[in-house]
């Protein structure tokens, strides 16, 4: 299937990367894990550039904060000490659905963002930690917020850049967390997934709010209407059958072969209700 | 065509193949003569092409050879110690977790990739290990019936 490729290339730096990447014009393509990158068998491939050897796999912790290399498998992410006590776990929780076993012993966290599907399943909680991704490209690096990295369906703000990490900063302090996926079965892709963060007043009022779904529009997205409408209130059912009406308007879902756009519609308020009201409940997510 | 070679642990063997830069795993292990490596979906979703590289399973069909360089690769001919079955493999003969045999290698190597990490798992955690490879005879039972009896060490 890759028959025009000419050569594999292994670099140990990002440097040496970014240089091969160059040097490749639009012939050359980075992998990692591969689990998307085959399934899509572009045959026009001439040069692949295997980021995995170049100082990209790790987690480590900054105070509250995080950072995570992008060749960090899901398998990592999941088994992760750090990655499983932040923010209850909702990073863990999705990358422990992100496919099989065999998936998730490749799959990459880089790969699942820069792939740029809509329903990657790291996505959401990412979103709702106010993640950043770092790119790198010959000029040097820069950070950018996650939710400025998408630009459409498959389509992505890196260009010719490399993302080499992602930056999580500290998470609000009490903050309530879940992460919600709706598959064909348990490690299936996303039919609709969506996850929240919230963080209470004494008396149980929202002060601070995120709602992020995936699957349902061209990119992940924040549902920042509804966060505001929660923002002051209690979580209790008129907030939440309002929240739920304003995801419905807001959301662009299409028909495919994995559920109609109606269904996705439906789903997803049910998937926001769960999480608003895990995340109320404070029970955490389950691992 | 270009070519390139890469290096290996195979089985416990070293190998030094020469592949095109475009290869993939599983294109490489049967052109080697390693047919217990199945070609299923041939997109990461059957499992059937299961192998254990450095000991964590994968689907080598979504895997460059190139990628293997360097690595210990374990297929299902490399679990037998000699003439000796391995205690799954005598698990799955005795409670019959064998129907056409398509899916039992992997089967077999994810459920080795489980107890080699966890001697002793849960039947959730088993049926989890073993999730990512299909059984279109549907025979998913006994499989996990064999793995579970394999933990305790019994062969019935």
């Amino acid at each position: 299937m890759f028959d025009a490729v000419e050569a594999f290339y292994r670099p140990g730096t990002v440097r040496e990367a970014l240089r091969l990447l160059q040097d490749g014009k639009n012939r050359a393509r980075v992998v990692a894990g591969g689990t998307d990158l085959v399934v899509e068998g572009d045959r026009s491939i001439r040069f692949l550039i295997d980021i995995t050897h170049a100082g990209l796999s790790y987690i480590r912790r900054r105070g509250k904060a995080c950072v995570i290399g992008a060749t960090t498998s899901m398998a990592e992410l999941e088994g992760s000490p750090v990655i499983r006590a932040l923010a209850h776990g909702i990073l863990a929780r999705a990358a422990a659905t992100c496919g099989s076993v065999q998936i998730r012993n490749r799959a990459t966290l880089g790969g699942n963002l820069a792939n740029g599907s809509p329903a990657a399943d790291s996505a959401a909680p990412l979103l709702v930690l106010d993640a950043e991704v770092v790119l790198a490209d010959a000029r040097g690096r820069r950070k950018i917020p996650l939710a400025a990295f998408y630009s459409g369906p498959r389509k992505t703000a890196a260009g010719k850049a490399l993302l080499i990490e992602v930056a999580i900063p500290a998470p609000p302090r009490g903050g309530r967390w879940s992460f919600q996926k709706l598959g064909r079965t348990e490690s299936d892709i996303s039919v609709v997934n969506a996850a929240a963060g919230l963080q209470l007043d004494s008396q149980g009022r929202v002060k601070w709010a995120r709602i992020a779904l995936g699957a349902v529009a061209p990119t992940p997205i924040r549902a920042a209407n509804a966060e505001k409408l929660l923002v002051g209130r209690k979580v209790d059912e008129s907030a939440l059958a309002e929240v739920c009406n304003e995801v419905g308007r807001q959301v662009r879902p299409i028909t495919d072969v994995r559920a109609s756009a109606e269904y996705r519609r439906e789903t997803v308020r049910v998937l926001v209700r769960r999480a608003l009201e895990e995340c109320a409940a404070g029970t955490g997510c389950s691992l | 065509m270009k070519s390139m070679e890469v290096r290996l642990n195979l089985n416990g063997e070293a190998k030094r193949w020469t592949i095109a830069p475009g290869d993939l795993l599983l294109d490489v292990l049967r052109r080697e003569g390693y047919f217990g490596v199945k070609r299923g979906c041939e997109s990461g979703e059957c499992g059937a092409c299961t192998v254990l590289l450095n000991g964590q399973p994968i689907n080598s069909c979504l895997m460059f050879a190139a990628q293997a360089e360097g690595a210990d690769v374990l297929t299902i001919e490399g679990v037998a110690h000699g003439d000796t079955l391995d205690l799954l493999q005598e698990a799955f003969l005795d409670y019959g977790a064998v129907q056409c045999g398509f899916c039992t290698p992997a089967m077999i190597l994810n459920a080795k990739a489980l107890l080699d990490r966890k001697p002793h798992p849960s039947e959730e955690e088993v049926r989890e290990a073993l999730a990512g490879t299909y059984c279109r005879c549907t025979g998913y039972r006994k499989p996990v019936e064999a793995v579970l009896a394999a933990a305790r060490g019994a062969a019935r």
